[in-house]
C-alpha cells in the first residue's frame, strides 16, 4: 500500500530502502522524501520503518515509542 | 439554536472521518476505472458519493447548532497498490468510522441531543450496509480467488 501520499512512496519501497541500509526516518526523508510535505505518514511510515527493522537479524535494538506521548521533529529526524 | 459543544466537537470528529473516506473511495474507485474494473468503480464511486452526503448532513447539523464544521481536517488516506488490498483498506476504514460513528451516538445519547443522534444513527446503518458488501468480497475473494473474482468485475 501507499504510506506516503504525496511522494507516492509504498511499504515495499520503504522495506527495500531498509535492505539498502536506512536506519532512520532521517535516512527514508533523505532517500525516498516521506513525509515531507504534509507529514500526514509519518507515524505509518515510523511503523513500518520499525517493523522492517526488527525483521533483521543485524538490528538488535530498535527504539520503541509510547503513542502516548506527541511525537517530536527533532527525535523523529535525529 | 445553541448546541451542546461537546456534540459539536462530537459531530466534527465524525466529519473528519467523512472527509477522509469521500477521498479514499474516490480514489480507489478511480485506479479501479483506470485497469478496467466498471463494476468495482461504480459500487466505490457510489460509496464515496454516499460518504459525502453524510458529511453534508452533518455540516448542515454542526450549523444548526451554531457550531463551526471543520473541514480544513483531513485523516490519513489508504490508498493500495492492488484491487484485494484496496478492498482490504476500504474495509479497515469503514470498520473504524463504524466505531467512531457509534462513539458520537453515545455522546449525544449522554448530553440528550436525539435529533443528532437520530441523524448518525441513519448514517451508521448505510456505513454497516457498506461494510457488509466489503466483507462479503473479502469473503469472495478466499472462496473462489483473486483472479476469478476480478474476472467478475470487469
Amino acid at each position: 500500500m501507499y504510506v506516503c501520499l504525496c511522494e507516492g512512496v509504498t511499504d515495499k519501497e520503504i522495506e527495500k530502502a531498509v535492505d539498502q541500509g536506512a536506519r532512520t526516518m532521517r535516512d527514508l526523508r533523505r532517500n525516498l522524501c516521506v513525509g515531507s510535505q504534509c507529514g500526514k505518514c509519518t507515524c505509518h511510515a515510523r511503523d513500518v520503518l520499525h517493523e522492517a527493522l526488527q525483521a533483521r537479524p543485524d538490528v538488535i535494538e530498535v527504539p520503541i515509542r509510547d503513542a502516548s506521548i506527541p511525537m517530536d521533529a527533532e527525535v523523529i529526524y535525529s | 439554536m445553541r448546541g451542546n459543544t461537546v456534540v459539536i466537537a462530537a459531530l466534527n470528529k465524525v466529519l473528519t472521518r467523512k472527509l477522509t473516506a469521500i477521498n479514499q473511495y474516490f480514489l480507489h474507485a478511480r485506479m479501479f476505472k483506470n485497469w478496467g474494473f466498471a463494476t468495482l468503480n461504480s459500487k466505490i464511486y457510489k460509496a464515496s458519493i454516499e460518504e459525502m452526503k453524510h458529511a453534508d448532513d452533518v455540516i448542515e447539523r454542526i450549523l444548526l447548532l451554531d457550531g463551526l464544521p471543520n473541514l480544513q481536517e483531513l485523516g490519513k488516506l489508504y490508498i493500495g497498490e492492488e484491487p484485494a488490498e484496496m478492498l482490504k483498506l476500504d474495509d479497515k476504514l469503514q470498520t473504524e468510522d463504524i466505531r467512531h460513528i457509534r462513539d458520537a451516538i453515545s455522546v449525544c445519547e449522554t448530553e440528550h441531543d436525539f435529533v443528532s443522534r437520530q441523524m448518525l444513527a441513519k448514517i451508521l446503518e448505510q456505513q454497516e450496509e457498506h461494510q457488509d458488501w466489503l466483507d462479503t468480497q473479502r469473503s469472495l475473494i478466499e472462496t473462489i480467488g483473486v483472479e476469478n473474482y476480478l474476472q467478475q468485475q470487469l
